[in-house]
């Protein structure tokens, strides 16, 4: 077998990758990923954010390999009773190639500037539109298909484009044309997207460091050696779990999460720029109504692709990009008035309520936690304890932990409004308040 | 029918009043012994995902499948929001991996108030899926709407569905149900005409 291929890494060290994944590595479908930035205008606010989607993606595969290897070195007789898997592990090895690949290409289909663009993705129907993994599967079965099923190494596992598209979107129904493995894949999807995944893994760390702030660090190598999978007792379903031994790095990996939503993701300055980048985008795509290329046919994916950050840079840098754009360019942002705290009581958002009542026409943009991207949710991590005569006891991470269990969503909103009016809606927000505080 | 997104009272109401209807009925099921499943995140997940496929109610969220059945997070963020607005309370039931219990609380009529006319408007529609599946603990939900959503995405997909074919797909997801048992489910749920499927042949 030929030397593996290594990539240096800020996170992990060396990456490692095969002449299969290399050649897939430098198609033009992912080599776009160099010029779309991991965290938007994040930069904005902490300047050191100006890493792409092309680093965070090889450290997603690696990390996603690692799991799955922590996983079936520990529950390989638990996954072949489950999911039939052969004995040899054939199985297993295909699903191994899967989920790496699936790992390296599920952000492929980012719009610029990543999570900001996705507001200008066509309606699917229902009000609902495209999102990025929606692209990001479409690219891959129809334009990705040579690379990925003509390679030699796929010899061994006959792996179809449309295979590693269907991971990405959680497709099963691929199986009722005679295979049978692509329903069981739909557990391994929970390594790429799910509650202990290798994305948010490597994104905790990746964006902590690169900003320069230490609230995204927990315990990766302690959380590898203690992931498990379980039965989930309410429902019977497999489900990724950690060993009792792990308990304070799945602590950690919440507290992370949670530090870096609140002084990073929902950092306040950082959100109205993904508003203003939104506006001026919406600018630039006047041409397509506003919004970008449907992912529905080669021709509006090949149209897609040419949208990446050096594009809207340069238009924008151009003058293209309407109010919006001059904002961005200028650094002249609407500004922040009034906000709730980050678990808001009714009491709260009657404030809200009345404090938007009072601005009328000045807000600008209103902005809620649960509309970002990056969504700080309650799903519990199943802790298992070996407990007598070897029997497993499960029980969730919230009712082991005193810490976990008082985290909750954030849930704060914030009302902005132009800068050039923020003294006089602060004053606005302040009589009101105290009005009611008088009346109260 | 208006639909603030700034306040998307009608995704809240929606939870509290699952959890009303869920939890001011009966202890035990009429004619039988056994009590009602306990109402917590995932029947909420699996209830609200069969809301919107099969009632055609517009809940705004967008699910996506997992092991588990169609799942949102969207859904656990707002539950979040409900509570710490003191309209539920969600409490764990017991030492374990049982779940929770989402229960209605002091400030529920409050927030039922502010999406009066979503309620109203689908009262028929939350009726009937109270009726229809508010009797199944979380794992029939989850094995039900799990196949629900695979029909939904072959056809979205242009793909022909049968009885069979839908049972494989499902059995291949969750192998640890018996094909019997899913087959049923299936027969189920094509009688109720909520999976429609061509004969096999």
């Amino acid at each position: 077998m030929a030397e593996p291929f290594e990539i240096r890494d800020p996170i992990h060290g060396f990456i490692e990758l095969d002449e299969w994944e290399r050649d897939i590595v430098n198609h033009p479908v992912f080599q776009r990923l160099r010029r779309i930035r991991q965290l938007g205008l994040t930069d904005m606010v902490y300047p050191g954010a100006t890493h792409s989607r092309f680093e965070h993606s090889l450290g997603v595969m690696h990390v996603a390999t690692k799991m799955f290897d922590a996983i079936v070195g520990r529950r390989r007789g638990f996954l072949v009773d489950t999911y039939n898997y052969d004995e040899e592990g054939a199985g297993l090895a295909k699903d191994r190639r899967i989920v790496r690949l699936a790992a390296l290409l599920h952000d492929v289909g980012h719009a610029p500037f990543s999570h900001s663009g996705e507001d200008l993705m066509p309606e699917v129907g229902k009000g609902r539109r495209y999102k990025h993994e929606n692209y990001s599967a479409k690219l891959v079965a129809d334009l990705m298909t040579d690379v990925i099923e003509k390679h030699p190494l796929n010899q061994n596992y006959d792996i179809t484009a449309q295979d590693v598209a269907d991971f990405i979107e959680g497709k099963p129904a691929d199986s009722l044309e005679g295979k049978s493995s692509a329903g069981r894949r739909l557990f391994w999807r929970n390594l790429v997207s799910g509650q202990l995944d290798a994305d948010r893994a490597d994104y905790l760390l990746r964006d902590s460091h690169h900003i320069g702030v230490a609230y995204g660090h927990y315990d990766l190598e302690r959380l590898l050696t203690t992931l498990t999978a379980v039965e989930d007792p309410e429902t019977g379903s497999p489900t990724l779990a950690i060993e009792e031994g792990g308990l304070h790095a799945a602590e950690g990996l919440i507290i992370a999460r949670y530090m870096m939503f609140t002084q990073v993701y929902f950092h306040h300055t950082r959100r109205i720029y993904d508003h203003h980048l939104v506006e001026a985008m919406r600018s630039l795509l006047a041409q397509s109504k506003g919004m970008f290329p449907s992912p529905i046919d080669k021709e509006g994916l090949e149209e897609y692709l040419k949208w990446d950050d050096w594009r809207v840079v340069g238009r924008l840098a151009a003058g293209n990009g309407g109010t919006h754009g001059e904002i961005i360019l200028n650094r002249r942002h609407d500004r922040r008035v009034y906000e709730t705290p980050e678990f808001p009581g009714r009491d709260d958002l009657q404030r809200l309520e009345a404090a938007r009542k009072a601005l009328g026409e000045r807000v600008i943009f209103e902005d809620r936690a649960q509309n970002s991207w990056y969504t700080i949710d309650s799903t519990d991590i199943p802790i298992v304890r070996k407990a007598k005569l070897d029997q497993e006891v499960v029980a969730r991470l919230s009712e082991r932990s005193t810490v976990v269990s008082g985290l909750r969503a954030v849930n704060r909103r914030r009302i902005y409004v132009p800068i050039g009016q923020s003294e006089e809606c602060r004053r606005i927000v302040a009589q009101m308040l105290s009005s009611q505080e008088s009346d109260g | 029918m208006t639909k603030d997104m700034h306040f998307p009272w009608h995704q809240y109401a929606l939870i509290v009043k699952l959890a009303e209807c869920l939890n001011h009925r009966p202890r035990l099921r009429a004619g039988s012994n056994s009590s009602y499943p306990q109402f917590g995140k995932t029947a909420l997940q699996k209830l609200v995902y069969l809301l919107q496929a099969v009632y055609d109610v517009e809940c705004d969220y967008d699910f996506s499948l997992y092991t588990y059945g169609p799942f949102t997070s969207e859904l656990l963020q707002d539950l979040d929001l409900v509570e710490s607005i003191g309209a539920v309370q969600v409490l764990p039931v017991r030492k374990g991996m049982d779940g929770y219990a989402i229960k209605p609380y002091e400030n529920a009529a409050w927030v039922t108030t502010q999406a009066k006319e979503f309620l109203e408007a689908h009262k028929c529609a939350l009726g009937k899926l109270i009726e229809e599946y508010g009797h199944y603990s979380a794992k029939e939900l989850e094995i039900r709407a799990t196949m629900i959503y695979v029909e939904r995405e072959m056809k979205g997909d242009g793909k022909p569905v049968s009885l069979d074919g839908l049972v494989r797909v499902v059995h291949d997801i969750k192998p640890y149900f018996p094909r019997d048992e899913i087959k049923s489910v299936a027969e189920e749920l094509q009688a109720k005409e909520h999976v429609k499927v061509a004969a096999d042949g």
